[in-house]
């Protein structure tokens, strides 16, 4: 599949499931996103499993400048705190509009499953056409363990009350992915 | 604490509870309803024959080797940190899974769904030894507060109302709860539910894949209480079937690609998660997660190893022969199965739950073949559901009187057309010369009279051969006509439409006089060897190798010979052929027409007559015949106009309409009421089974719309 047709369609099938995807060029655009997010939303903490160091001290600067906390590792001291959480998509399933995410770690298994919102940094070179695109390397994964992955499409939601669709019930209530066009890794 | 009912009178009186529930019955149909459209959607572009035959074939090779693709998820798994164990029924599942609790000294446990779980009555055992246990799925969590069962594989509390959960939460949380504030209820679930996360120290999960290459357990959610189960406590147990095990990720990516669309027309679950060995656990002493695998058999191996039966282990539970089944749709989920419900259901409850939970729910099927349409791993659930009953019937050494006189009957030709001709007589007190019976003698029970019956006619069709056998000279085809019990005895008219249409386009038809009954009713009755002897009179009175075609106005018949046929006589090296070669001539009436014979449009009038079409059971999922009758209608020059649930069974099936007349007439009723909302004049359709279901409902409800076969409309449209 040509470049520009994955990134559309990975882009219409997580909107189709409530994702709100936008294109960034570089880190600092992610991190002001998620700042600009956390207060528009009334936060007060973000974090973000998986930055380095000098990333970290960045996300934080611009952070602090709305008055928004960084929370650091380990999560488990603030199982209930997490307002946003940013993470790194290792792949994109485009026919579903799906996020792939090595979860190994506990940090980001907290990070994404406990927050109010979840931003994920998607590099568009990391996008597959299928599942069945990434069997190979996953399996390659996973005989390297323990490991934990997760794929994540779209925010947690249930119909269990007479089907109605409602978004948020256990896991964060709104998902947004940041499709980051030159990033090689 | 789940009850079902073991006899038929309990039974019956449990299903007339939910027939009186009009909730159930306008939320089931409702999801029937859009389930087919978000279905649709799913699977536009994608060839659903072939996802369903690729896994078909993938569990058919796991269900052969189960034992060794456990030794290998036990290798693999337990490399990477994990404790695998094999529990031979229930009551060892719960009291390994009560041991590691104890041994890690638990209080206090999370569950994510696991329909596995409710199959051993995990939480019963659970809350027996003083374990706390709390169902973390949203609709897991409201059936646990109401003490009650799932009603439906995926969405366990859809049998109950926004009231019923604003009621129980209200109840709950000491504060009154808007009914119409779903997302509020949704955010009390979110609430109470996260304490209880952040204080348990075990969790318990189902699996939907245990992949053997890599010792990794799958599993799909939408809420995420999964991740949440396996992440937060510091122990995780997974309770999963054993015939969950797969060889590897690509046949878990297959089944994945399928499930959820054909559950719920999603293309994915929210959350797919892949468990690979004990992962880092913060809580834990050592930092690493206490992970115990139970795979539970109970009755799964030798399963696999039964040459019929083990076709069921192949299910995914997606839960959609549930979604489909028209009667699924009218008594919900707790009346139609005893843990698992719905089709499979049926059948799982004799091997999982045993006899006496299955005996009486085993015998609510229609065979309307709608949960074998929809099966995402092929089994043929309405042939198991019967193999079931038989079993039922062979364990308690019963045969019932009906089937000792079916039997009898239906192997002796003549002694069954004698008794056809004697109930003309009989009945004629009753029909006063009329075509129908409007009023049941008394020993008839009063739920029987929603339909008016037909009556038999003084000359049938084979009476009257001779007289209205047409002759062809030199003929372009030569087929055999199969009359079919109901054409040739109460409504021979619809043959003889057919003999002057096929006469007019140079078509020789013979009708052998030695045909009988086409075993159907004795298949559906498990009389299988009636049923064989029937089959084995009709192949031998109909010479497959003297004619092109053996062509038949009825679609039950038409599925029966075409596809029973052949598959009971599969094993039979002898017969094998020969009954493929007789199947291969069979035809409906409307495939013939407008694919053999071509009929040209320009042989009709243009009456324009509005008319509904009812699509028989057998002939759009039996012989997968759909476009051809709507053609033909078009080519007649008539107004075909569509109506809801043309597809969906008219309630009829046989002997079941006269076994659940209750659920017969209401499966009925909702089809005539669709029918009537088009300004159709004529209901046509291309069963006799069906014509004489439709027509007896129409005449007792005073309708002026005229059911008819569709070869007397097509008939009498020809320019003559």
């Amino acid at each position: 599949m040509q470049k520009d047709v994955l990134l559309n369609t990975m882009k219409e099938n997580a909107e189709s499931v409530q994702s709100v995807v936008s294109h960034i060029k570089n880190m600092e655009e992610a991190f002001c996103y998620v700042s600009d997010l956390t207060r528009r939303q009334g936060g007060s903490t973000v974090t973000a499993p998986g930055l380095n160091i000098d990333e970290r001290i960045a996300l934080q600067e611009i952070c602090g400048k709305q008055g928004i906390r960084f929370l650091s590792a380990p999560l488990r001291n603030h199982l209930r705190e997490i307002h946003t959480s940013l993470t790194f998509a290792d792949w994109g399933i485009a026919e579903t509009g799906t996020l792939v995410l090595d979860s190994t770690s506990e940090d980001l298994r907290i990070a994404t499953m406990l927050a109010e919102s979840h931003v994920a940094i998607l590099p568009a070179i990391r996008i597959q056409p299928d599942a069945a695109s990434l069997e190979s390397g996953l399996t390659a994964l996973q005989k390297i363990f323990p490991r934990y992955m997760a794929f994540i499409t779209g925010p947690s939601r249930t119909a269990d009350i007479e089907r109605i669709l409602t978004i948020g019930v256990h896991g964060p209530r709104e998902l947004h992915i940041l499709i980051m066009e030159e990033n090689e890794s | 604490m789940i009850q079902t009912a073991s006899d038929m009178k309990t039974y019956k009186k449990k299903l007339k509870e939910s027939l009186d529930d009009p909730f159930l019955r306008t939320t089931l149909d409702n999801f029937g309803s859009s389930y087919k459209l978000s279905r649709a959607k799913a699977f536009e572009n994608l060839d659903f024959d072939s996802l369903r035959n690729q896994i078909a074939e993938g569990k058919d090779a796991s269900i052969l080797c189960l034992e060794e693709l456990f030794g290998t998820f036990k290798t693999n798994a337990e490399k990477a940190g994990a404790v695998v164990h094999f529990a031979r029924d229930a009551e060892e599942a719960n009291s390994v899974i009560a041991s590691i609790a104890s041994e890690n000294r638990v209080r206090n446990i999370v569950k994510s769904k696991s329909m596995t779980a409710e199959e051993t009555f995990l939480n019963t055992h659970l809350e027996k030894k003083g374990f706390k246990v709390t169902e973390t799925d949203l609709g897991e969590w409201i059936i646990q507060l109401r003490h009650e069962g799932p009603s439906h594989m995926v969405m366990p509390a859809i049998h109950l109302s926004r009231r019923d959960v604003a009621a129980l939460f209200s109840k709950m949380t000491g504060k009154e709860q808007n009914p119409d504030d779903i997302s509020g209820m949704v955010e009390v679930a979110r609430k109470q539910l996260r304490n209880e996360f952040l204080e348990a120290d075990m969790g318990i999960s189902g699996a939907n894949f245990a992949i053997a290459e890599t010792g990794t357990i799958g599993i799909c959610t939408n809420e995420g209480n999964a991740r949440l189960t396996t992440t937060l406590p510091r122990v995780h147990v997974v309770l999963a079937g054993i015939d969950k095990l797969v060889p590897d990720l690509g046949s878990a990516l297959r089944i994945l690609k399928v499930l959820p669309k054909n559950a719920t027309g999603q293309a994915i679950t929210s959350y797919v998660t892949w468990i690979t060995g004990a992962a880092e656990c913060g809580d834990s002493f050592d930092s690493k997660k206490i992970l115990h695998i139970v795979f539970l058999d109970n009755g799964r191996l030798a399963m696999s190893k039964d040459p019929v039966f083990s076709e069921a282990l192949r299910c995914i539970r997606c839960g959609a022969c549930a979604n489909v089944c028209p009667i699924y749709r009218l008594v919900g989920g707790h009346k139609y199965g005893h843990v698992y419900i719905g089709a499979v259901g049926l059948i799982l409850t004799y091997f999982y739950h045993g006899r006496e939970n299955a005996r009486a729910i085993v015998r609510n099927c229609l065979n309307c073949q709608s949960c074998k349409a929809v099966c995402p791993a092929g089994i043929d659930l309405p042939n198991l559901i019967k193999k079931v009953y038989r079993t039922v019937l062979n364990d308690e050494h019963r045969r019932p009187v009906k089937n000792v006189l079916l039997s009898t009957v239906l192997k002796n030709r003549k002694l069954f057309h004698f008794l056809l001709r004697q109930a003309y007589l009989v009945q004629q007190p009753l029909t006063r010369g009329g075509p129908f019976i409007r009023h049941l003698p008394l020993f008839f029970e009063r739920e029987h009279g929603f339909r008016s019956l037909p009556a038999i006619v003084r000359r049938p069709f084979r009476d009257q051969w001779e007289q209205w056998r047409p002759h062809v000279e030199s003929p372009k085809h030569r087929v055999a006509l199969f009359g079919g019990c109901v054409m040739d005895f109460v409504y021979p008219e619809q043959g003889k439409a057919l003999l002057e249409l096929l006469a007019r386009h140079n078509v020789a038809v013979d009708y052998p006089l030695e045909q009988t009954c086409c075993g159907l009713p004795a298949l559906m009755s498990v009389e299988e060897t009636a049923a064989k002897e029937a089959a084995i009179q009709n192949m031998d009175a109909l010479n497959s190798e003297k004619y092109d075609y053996i062509l038949t106005l009825c679609a039950s018949c038409g599925s029966h010979l075409k596809e029973n046929y052949p598959k009971m006589f599969g094993g039979e090296s002898d017969l094998r052929f020969r009954v493929r070669k007789f199947a291969e001539k069979v035809i409906d009436f409307s495939s013939f027409t407008v694919n053999v014979l071509k009929i040209s449009p320009d042989v009709f009038g243009k009456s324009g007559k509005k008319i509904a079409y009812h699509s028989p059971c057998h002939l759009c999922r039996g012989l997968h015949v759909t476009d051809e009758p709507r053609k033909l209608l078009c080519f007649a020059g008539l107004e075909y106009i569509p109506s809801k649930d043309e597809d969906v069974c008219c309630g009829f099936g046989g002997s079941y309409s006269v076994e659940f007349p209750e659920i017969s007439a209401e499966i009925l009723r909702r089809k005539l009421d669709n029918v009537e909302k088009t300004d159709a004049e004529v209901l046509v359709t291309d069963c006799p089974g069906c014509v004489m279901q439709l027509r007896g409902g129409m005449d007792k409800r005073g309708s002026k719309i005229q059911v008819r076969h569709i070869a007397e409309v097509i008939a009498e449209e020809i320019i003559k």
